[in-house]
């Protein structure tokens, strides 16, 4: 059995939220090149899926795929999830302590405060997988009033695989529960049907979101769009190791070993 | 008799990566013979295998994502070098001495200095790129085999690609009984 493949979807949420699209703005990873893969690092990956059948012609390898999504210039996804959650305790925890302190009448000392406790933003119906309804910049602190500018992209959520090589069949594309918190205990994957060599497209549907003000505040605004990748299956007999061909004797040496 | 002996490789990748060795606990040999093996659970291995028997070989990845392969299985001869194996590549993948052939004090053949006549299996896929996982590691027990020997063999693994990435040990070995 081959090894399970990883793939990276590295977003740059900045750029394709300013732009509405993620053409340019999506960098594919995968851990494959030795094998064949091309375009790693750039909007064209086309991962290779090499396949192997038995020579009866049955299927010899069952290829999983796994998709991570991340964030250009967000807290890095090794970062423990609940890390937010935590930074954004703490900061209310410290701003009550001060405002237990703070004199009668001192304006300033309360304003500074208010930028210690900094915003909460509502979420969207919609919107998947916020950690926390506090903005908090990319180093996980508060984010101040000026949020809208220093804010901590939420990592981008896939939430949907398409296009011709699952259309086809080619690969079974879920969502599945995961230990891993750091993507909020869900990750997809899927399995390749190998027995079908050529190259198929895919689409990945991923949501960004974007922080709106509106007139009840601040809001994460889920923002849905769309970027392809492709899948490159091969097929290849599988053989014996020993002699190229068929099940043949162990090459053992002519005379016995001394012990 | 069982027809078929398996025999399970399982490596930590990242450990002999790092170790750059497949000892020290980076690698697991454990088979299903009846007859009772020695060592399991160890690159030691002794397994017990009767003629006609086939023997398999499978490499198990202890990290699902990392690529580990057998990249060769070569059976070592006694020391003299007329009757050692041929040996198909010299492997240029470890950088430390193994410290079992000094402590286990028995004389090793050195497959780097025996022929290399015969030609390694090809693992070429269709793509032109080697993928190891086309090879099936298994083969007969031959009659020829002297019952009581331990035959020892060289397991060479083969994690990712580039120049460091051949390991291998020289200490497992098939004991007919």
């Amino acid at each position: 059995m081959a090894q399970q493949h990883g793939i990276i979807v590295l977003i740059d949420v900045d750029n394709a939220l300013q732009e509405r699209t993620l053409d340019g703005n999506a960098y594919w990873f995968d851990n494959m090149k030795f094998l064949g893969s091309t375009g790693e690092g750039t909007g064209g990956l086309v991962t290779i899926v090499p396949g192997a059948y038995f020579l009866d012609g049955s299927q010899a390898t069952e290829q999983v795929l796994n998709w991570l999504p991340a964030s250009l210039g967000a807290v890095p996804p090794t970062v423990p999830r609940n890390y937010l959650a935590e930074q954004a305790l703490q900061t209310d925890r410290d701003a009550l302590a001060h405002l237990a302190a703070v004199g009668a009448g001192d304006e300033a000392e309360v304003g500074r405060i208010k930028e210690e406790v900094g915003v909460r933003a509502k979420q969207s119906r919609s919107a998947k997988g916020i950690p926390t309804a506090k903005i908090l910049d990319a180093t996980g602190h508060v984010a101040g009033s000026d949020a809208a500018d220093t804010y901590n992209y939420p990592t981008p959520v896939i939430t949907d695989i398409t296009g011709p090589a699952v259309e086809q069949k080619i690969m079974y594309p879920a969502q599945y529960g995961s230990p891993d918190m750091i993507y909020d205990g869900w990750y997809w994957a899927a399995t390749v049907d190998t027995s079908r060599p050529g190259i198929y497209s895919y689409t990945m549907h991923i949501q960004l979101h974007e922080l709106v003000e509106r007139e009840d505040g601040l809001v994460w605004q889920p923002v849905d769009l769309t970027c392809t990748s492709a899948l490159e299956v091969m097929t290849d007999p599988k053989r014996n190791a020993f002699t190229g061909a068929g099940l043949g004797v162990l090459p053992l040496p002519e005379f016995p070993p001394v012990p | 008799m069982k027809p078929k002996v398996n025999i399970v490789v399982m490596v930590d990748a990242v450990g002999a990566l790092s170790d750059r060795t497949l000892h020290q606990g980076n690698l697991a040999l454990v088979d299903d013979s009846p007859y009772g093996s020695r060592n399991p659970g160890t690159p030691e291995l002794v397994t017990t295998v009767l003629p006609g028997q086939v023997v398999q070989w499978t490499a198990i990845h202890v990290d699902v994502q990392t690529p580990v392969e057998i990249h060769q299985i070569t059976f070592l001869g006694p020391g003299e070098p007329e009757h050692a194996p041929p040996v198909t590549r010299p492997d240029p993948g470890y950088a430390a001495v193994p410290a079992y052939a000094a402590a286990s004090g028995v004389l090793l053949a050195e497959p780097e200095t025996a022929s290399q006549t015969a030609a390694p299996p090809s693992a070429l896929a269709s793509n032109g790129l080697e993928n190891h996982d086309l090879l099936v590691w298994e083969g007969i027990v031959p009659f020829t085999m002297a019952p009581g020997v331990p035959y020892r063999y060289r397991l060479s693994i083969k994690i990712h690609e580039g120049p460091n990435s051949l390991l291998h040990v020289d200490t497992p070995a098939l004991l007919r009984v």
